[in-house]
């Protein structure tokens, strides 16, 4: 079973998702109501999903994510946010959640969400396709030595932020689904390389790995 | 018009109070200079009672314009400076005799007399400072009925005076307005982000709760009613969540930010994916793209069928931006539009189309029986940002 941390600093929402989480045979391990709560009691439980919200007091949402992947590299960090803010929401990304979805999302939607991030994928809504192609288009210009999208990557994103399913797209492309999936996920990836050595070994592979 | 009354009206340009002090500065140092010249060749007159007269009249004039420009600065008063100016300059004639005139005596207003070619430059910008000045210019020759080298030299000194301290009271009222705008953009900004971190923490909350719990309880119980709720509170959340963030985010040269723009047009249950970065385009073209998705989702809407849904996509490269729209519904049959077309209704597509090459634009559209509607709207930019060049 997958072992979900929720961290919210509305106590009332906190509670209700983590009930309703329950409800639907997801094991809710710890709640935590600030960004430092997050990350000293993510440390102890080690669960395999944090649902991480943006605007949080004490430390926000995307720093409180940076450190939780970097005490505990196999915890992935969902997005759980009411915020449009999109630049934090991409700052979250950046820093290393590996999906994002609005609390208006169905609760179908959310646990199915949960199970694929445990899993390792990454969580796209359309609208984080959006931000994400926004982020590299900025870079073409702001940041060309930064890592940029293929033209497939950029392909696929496009099809994501138009509401198309993976399913859809690997028709629409005639691509195996197993490989949408990878596309979508290196798009994440190259976002989060942050410092030499990640860009170094990143170099390396795109070198060995050219007809990708 | 009474003391109380100059009081009490608003002053238009109150920033522009420096330059209307340092030329009342000018025009008292200015009537000294009249003074003095008076003193000196003032036993050489033809007229001296004349003279005295028109020399306290001055004085005169001097302290009522001063008056009027410290407390209203208005373009009135300025003209009205100008004519009396002019007709001081123009008794010298009387004055003075007309052979020592001609021989290069000074006339009676001297350096006074480019009082209200600042005061015009001042109320009415370089416009009124170059039309003070040829006029002041003009008065000049009709007087000295000679065009020696003192008056060539006054004539350049009026013309320089006039045309700097009028461009300098454009800056300064262009600057202000900038400023102003700023300032308040800066105000609503702020209202709008304390109202949204408020909404944030309370209302949206709330709203997304009861969605959750109604839609739990009916999932639970069968309860419609709780199913019903639940639908309700998830369109006013998603609803309000747009409102918050859709106030227009206006750049400094006309400018505003389409994806904000969106965010009010694009129907609560649709996806709306844009950049993190606001997209700045001009107004005219922000209205026109708002109009184009509007008339693309209410189509939509109508003909997509029920459970369709709808995904719209901002994307933002130096030289273009493109709006991308697309539905799930049952499409449009191939040709459907163009018969339309040819029966003479313009409909959706010819709107959309007109809007979209009025912009300089291309719109396209894919579609199929079953697969839905795709548009793909692209707009040129027309000036590059600076980075991207």
């Amino acid at each position: 079973m997958v072992r979900v941390m929720v961290v919210d600093d509305h106590p009332i929402w906190r509670e209700g998702v983590a009930r309703d989480l329950e409800e639907r045979g997801v094991e809710v391990v710890a709640t935590a109501p600030d960004g430092a709560a997050a990350v000293r009691i993510a440390r102890a439980v080690r669960p395999d999903v944090v649902l991480m919200d943006l605007q949080l007091p004490e430390l926000s949402g995307a720093e409180a994510t940076a450190q939780v992947r970097e005490a505990l590299p196999d915890t992935q960090v969902l997005v759980l946010s009411a915020s449009a803010e999109q630049g934090d929401v991409l700052g979250a990304v950046r820093a290393g959640a590996t999906g994002y979805l609005t609390k208006s999302a169905a609760m179908e939607e959310l646990v199915d969400a949960i199970g694929r991030t445990a899993e390792g994928q990454a969580v796209f809504s359309p609208g984080l396709a959006g931000l994400v192609l926004g982020e590299y288009r900025r870079r073409e210009t702001e940041a060309p030595d930064e890592p940029q999208l293929t033209p497939r990557e950029t392909e696929v994103l496009r099809l994501v932020a138009k509401g198309l399913t993976a399913r859809a797209i690997a028709a629409r492309l005639t691509l195996s689904h197993r490989t949408v999936e990878n596309h979508v996920q290196n798009s994440l990836r190259k976002l989060q390389l942050t410092n030499r050595v990640e860009l170094t070994r990143y170099a390396i592979e795109r070198g060995l790995d050219v007809d990708e | 018009m009474t003391t109380a009354d100059v009081s009490l009206r608003a002053r238009a340009h109150p920033h522009l109070v420096p330059l209307w002090r340092g030329l009342v500065v000018y025009r008292v140092v200015a009537l000294v200079a009249v003074l003095v010249n008076a003193v000196r060749f003032g036993g050489a007159w033809a007229h001296p009672a004349l003279g005295i007269a028109v020399v306290v009249a001055m004085a005169v004039w001097t302290a009522v314009s001063s008056a009027r420009y410290l407390r209203v600065g208005d373009p009135l008063t300025a003209c009205l400076d100008l004519v009396l100016t002019v007709l001081a300059t123009a008794s010298t004639l009387l004055v003075d005799t007309p052979e020592r005139v001609a021989a290069g005596g000074s006339v009676i207003t001297t350096v006074w007399s480019a009082g209200p070619v600042l005061a015009l430059a001042i109320a009415l910008g370089w416009r009124g400072g170059l039309g003070g000045a040829l006029v002041t210019i003009t008065v000049l020759f009709g007087v000295r009925r000679a065009l020696d080298a003192d008056l060539l030299f006054d004539a350049q000194l009026l013309l320089v005076a006039g045309l700097a301290v009028g461009l300098a009271a454009d800056t300064m009222r262009r600057s202000v307005e900038k400023l102003r705008a700023a300032t308040a953009l800066e105000a609503a900004t702020a209202e709008r982000e304390r109202l949204a971190r408020d909404i944030h923490d309370g209302v949206l909350q709330v709203l997304a709760l009861v969605r959750r719990r109604g839609a739990e309880l009916a999932r639970v119980d069968q309860e419609a009613p709780a199913l019903e709720l639940a639908r309700l509170a998830g369109e006013q959340e998603v609803a309000l969540r747009r409102l918050i963030t859709s106030a227009p985010v206006a750049g400094p040269d006309g400018t505003v930010d389409l994806s904000s723009r969106l965010a009010g047009v694009v129907p609560a249950h649709a996806s709306l994916a844009v950049p993190a970065e606001p997209v700045m385009l001009p107004v005219a073209v922000v209205d026109e793209l708002a109009a184009v998705v509007r008339e693309a989702a209410t189509n939509a809407a109508a003909h997509a069928g029920p459970d369709a849904g709808l995904w719209v996509l901002v994307e933002d490269d130096p030289a273009q931006v493109t709006v991308s729209l697309r539905d799930d519904g049952v499409g449009i049959p191939e040709g459907r539009l163009e018969q339309a077309a040819a029966e003479g209704h313009l409909g959706v597509a010819g709107s959309m189309r007109g809007r979209v090459q009025g912009l300089g634009g291309t719109i396209d559209l894919h579609t199929a029986p079953g697969e839905g509607t795709e548009w793909e709207i692209v707009v040129p930019r027309r000036r590059r940002s600076s980075w991207s060049a």
